[in-house]
């Protein structure tokens, strides 16, 4: 854009004042489409400056703006869904295409990496970009990266932008989980980035057991933690599959031990054992969940597992990607894990073997009234949007919020174009901004359930509605909707979601206690513990010695985890 | 004359001097966008401290001497028997020939031969688990198996690498005046004893020189080799200080730390390099002031 010549100018000035008629005339005429939005194309006439302009939640630009931003691009969108849609591109999709023609915004990235937001590769990148100061305009940053943002003062306060842009719409979604999300990023009164808040609920976790396996050894569905213990012990000697071969296990692990699929904390939870979040003990002050006791009788447990063949002796190397093939040719009859599991990687196994059947349970416990048992849920609002000192229009990180929930959620929205069209999963991905209410999936079952008992499915709108279609597409037993049996998996009379609701109702969720900015000592230590714990049980769990976890807690304490204790507790004193 | 030195004098000066001013980042909380010079908080030597505190740390500093002591052994050992083994063939077309092949893997970089080795070392579906499996053997998890992966780690490493020592020592191997050969033959020596007390008598100033001076690498294990093959259920046998060092400064943004153990490094490396200097000078009489 440096040195353009006079000629070009001169073509550039004529585009603007093209523009600028085209807006006045667009006012005389009916401004639909961008809702609430007045287009105030008076002021904007004769002045340059594009924050003239700019006063409404989703008031085009113009002349057009263009933004840097930096991403990640997932297996996700690589695979499901460019390689599904003809003529989009991860630069220049119908996400982008909008916030250009109806916001005025173009986007470029500074850079974009191959993997998840906690790949090595991503996580490099994006540190080094932080540490060499020349960051984007607009930045989607955690909560540890964005206090290091804030304490090296490269990004603006976006208190006052917030309350002036942001649309009634999106003020509400962004605020269903309460002021955590904000508190997060609030140093000193100021709101220093705006975060895009993650919905607490859908960290919580289901049992998903092979039902087809429990009925070929006449098994019930586990009601209790001993229940689960016996099934898996089953499902591993008892050849569950029936072809002659001692090739099953009975639980899945990945070198992770935490996350969304096969991940531990349903199991611990069994144990009343909630690691990796903050909860609060009989005085009344928080304490870290991984150095209880609990966790000791869990990963005891687990070793016992281990031991006899129910677990993978090899899970120490396997991320989930690599455990899902396990699951795909058919050895798994177990899984701790989050309520879209059918979909992936569950859904591979039945497309290799139509008998399989999987089903998700509540987690269980011993204990003997099983809606008492808690369900750890972590703080998700991991993704905050920090903005460049020296940006001219801070604003326009919240235009685009407004605009990708209108489309989604909004009075205008076309759920079936910008969220789920049939041709793709995952078409909201495409946008760089991705806020969505917490609640939708727990309210979209609400309205199916509902709708299901009254026998009436012409009611539901939106995103309930379309996932009914994909209900019905599986029932009718079509090739096609075979490939939709995930999704009748979690909205179906048996589908996880259902279960959400009773754990919401049964008011059996334990939500992550410290919610706030980072703490000082945290910020330095908290990868570093993560790793430390995440490595001993994972040897536990592979037949080091219990003692180890003693060691643990203490080395925990002495790196810096008595400190970070104390900090959290203060955090929470402030709260009360 | 002394001009030609420049470029490298300025190479050396940009790339190592220079850049010595981070080490200011041991002692502080350094924020990097308040760059270098800016305004940090210095905290004395609570960066080292803290890494000595680690539980990792001890294990992660013998893991380094315990596989680079490795390699440099059987670096040492492997070309020097591969080249008086070679020198031995009459055939120039068969020498030569595995002169050039055991010297190919030479030019592979890691990243490339990594790839290569997880595949074959597979426990599920590498050649070499198949071929152990044929014996009847239990497969071996080589990269995930804290009993073989410094094993695994020096034994490719060797197989890289000694293709280019064999042909230094064979370089060594024509500077023995063949006269002495002659006169042992009158004597009625054999061939073993003719190595043994000719060829590698004769080969003593290299083998000592070389040794003593790869000393002062004890501390580098490898980082590209262990970067590419370890993952976090090797750490235990296989983490070195570098790739130690990699993650808590880029995945970690623990920039105070990482230097500290970097700075730690240096000064353990610095000291082994004089005393192999020393040595050096003793041994072989070799120096350069």
């Amino acid at each position: 854009m440096k040195g353009l010549t006079p000629r070009r100018r001169l073509i550039k000035l004529s585009v603007i004042v093209l523009a600028c008629t085209l807006v006045l005339s667009a006012c005389s005429s009916n401004n639909s489409g961008t809702g609430s939005t007045d287009g105030n194309g008076n002021s904007n006439a004769n002045s340059g400056t594009p924050a003239d302009t700019a006063n409404g939640p989703m008031t085009k630009y113009d002349p057009p703006i263009e933004i840097s931003m930096v991403r990640n691009l997932s297996d996700v969108v690589e695979n499901n869904v460019l390689s599904v849609l003809e003529g989009e591109t991860f630069e220049d999709n119908r996400w982008s295409r909008i916030y250009e023609e109806q916001l005025g915004i173009k986007i470029n990235y500074d850079w974009v990496v191959k993997g998840n937001p906690d790949s090595d590769a991503y996580k490099q990148k994006m540190n080094v970009t932080l540490a060499s100061g020349e960051i984007p305009d607009f930045t989607p940053v955690d909560a540890i990266q964005l206090k290091q943002l804030v304490d090296s003062e490269l990004i603006q306060d976006m208190t006052q932008y917030y309350d002036q842009y942001a649309s009634p719409l999106l003020k509400d979604i962004l605020e269903q989980e309460g002021t955590a999300p904000f508190d997060a990023a609030t140093y000193d009164g100021k709101l220093m980035a705006i975060p895009e808040t993650g919905s607490n609920m859908e960290s919580g976790m289901y049992l998903w057991v092979r039902t087809d396996w429990l009925d070929n050894l006449g098994l019930e569905p586990p009601k209790t933690m001993a229940d689960v213990r016996a099934i898996s012990k089953a499902f591993t000697e008892n050849d569950p599959d029936d072809n002659g071969q001692d090739d099953t296990y009975g639980l899945v692990a990945t070198k992770d031990l935490w996350g969304g699929f096969g991940g531990l904390e349903g199991f611990m939870a069994g144990f009343n054992a909630y690691p990796d979040i903050w909860i609060e003990d009989e005085s009344g002050e928080l304490v870290y969940g991984s150095i209880q006791p609990e966790v000791r009788d869990a990963l005891l447990a687990l070793q016992e597992m281990t031991q006899n063949g129910e677990l993978d002796k090899e899970f120490g190397i396997k991320d989930g990607a690599k455990v899902s093939e396990d699951i795909a040719s058919g050895k798994i009859g177990m899984e701790y894990g989050e309520q879209w599991n059918s979909i992936w990687p569950l859904q591979l196994n039945v497309n290799n073997d139509s008998d399989a059947q999987w089903q998700a349970f509540p987690i269980v416990s011993d204990l003997a009234d099983n809606t008492s048992i808690k369900v750890p849920l972590k703080f998700r609002t991991t993704k905050f949007f920090a903005v460049r000192n020296g940006v001219e229009n801070p604003e326009a990180i919240i235009k685009l919020f407004n605009m990708h929930v209108e489309k989604n959620w909004g009075e205008t929205a076309e759920f079936d174009k910008y969220y789920a069209p049939p041709e793709a999963e995952s078409v909201w991905q495409l946008s760089p901004v991705q806020p969505a209410p917490p609640k939708k999936n727990v309210e979209a079952f609400r309205a199916i359930a509902a709708a299901r008992e009254a026998n009436d499915f012409s009611t539901l709108e939106g995103e309930a509605k379309t996932i009914q279609e994909k209900i019905d597409s599986y029932e009718s037993g079509s090739e096609e909707g075979f490939a939709l049996w995930g999704w009748e998996r979690i909205y179906g009379p048996d589908g996880s979601m259902g279960i959400a609701d009773q754990y919401d109702k049964n008011g059996q969720y334990l939500l992550d206690k410290f919610v706030g900015a980072p703490t000082p000592t945290l910020v330095e230590r908290q990868s570093t513990l993560e790793k430390l714990q995440n490595e001993v049980f994972v040897k536990i769990i592979l037949g080091d010695p219990i003692e180890t976890f003693d060691k643990f807690v203490e080395d925990w304490n002495n790196l810096g985890g008595e400190q970070i204790t104390q900090e959290v507790n203060e955090w929470y004193e402030q709260t009360k | 004359m002394h001009l030609m030195l420049l470029p490298g004098l300025i190479f050396i000066i940009i790339f190592a001097y220079i850049p010595m001013s981070g080490l200011t980042i041991a002692f502080q909380k350094f924020i990097p966008a308040k760059g270098l010079f800016g305004d940090q908080t210095w905290i004395g030597l609570d960066n080292f401290r803290y890494v000595f505190e680690l539980p990792s740390f001890t294990q992660v500093v013998w893991n380094t001497l315990y596989i680079s002591s490795l390699k440099l052994i059987l670096g040492l050992v492997v070309p020097i028997v591969f080249a008086i083994l070679l020198n031995e063939l009459r055939n120039q077309l068969v020498k030569r020939s595995i002169q050039t092949t055991i010297y190919l893997p030479y030019f592979l970089s890691w990243v490339v031969l990594g790839g290569i080795l997880i595949d074959i070392l597979s426990p599920s579906r590498g050649i070499l688990n198949e071929f152990i499996m044929m014996l009847g053997f239990e497969p071996v998890f080589f990269l995930g198996d804290n009993k073989w992966f410094p094993v695994t780690l020096v034994l490719s490493d060797v197989w890289k690498t000694f293709g280019y020592g064999t042909i230094i020592y064979l370089a060594a191997l024509t500077g023995i005046d063949p006269g002495q050969y002659e006169a042992a033959t009158i004597d009625g020596a054999n061939r073993w004893q003719k190595a043994w007390h000719i060829t590698i008598p004769g080969m003593r100033m290299v083998i000592v020189l070389l040794a003593v001076l790869s000393l002062g690498q004890l501390l580098n294990a490898g980082f590209d080799q262990v970067f590419n093959l370890y993952s976090p259920q090797v750490y235990q046998s296989g983490d070195i200080v570098d790739t130690f060092v990699y993650r808590i400064g880029l995945l970690d943004a623990q920039y105070g730390v990482a230097t500290a153990v970097g700075f730690f490094k240096s000064v353990v490396s610095f000291i082994l390099i004089s005393v192999s200097y020393f040595c050096a000078y003793r041994f072989a009489k070799y120096r350069i002031f």
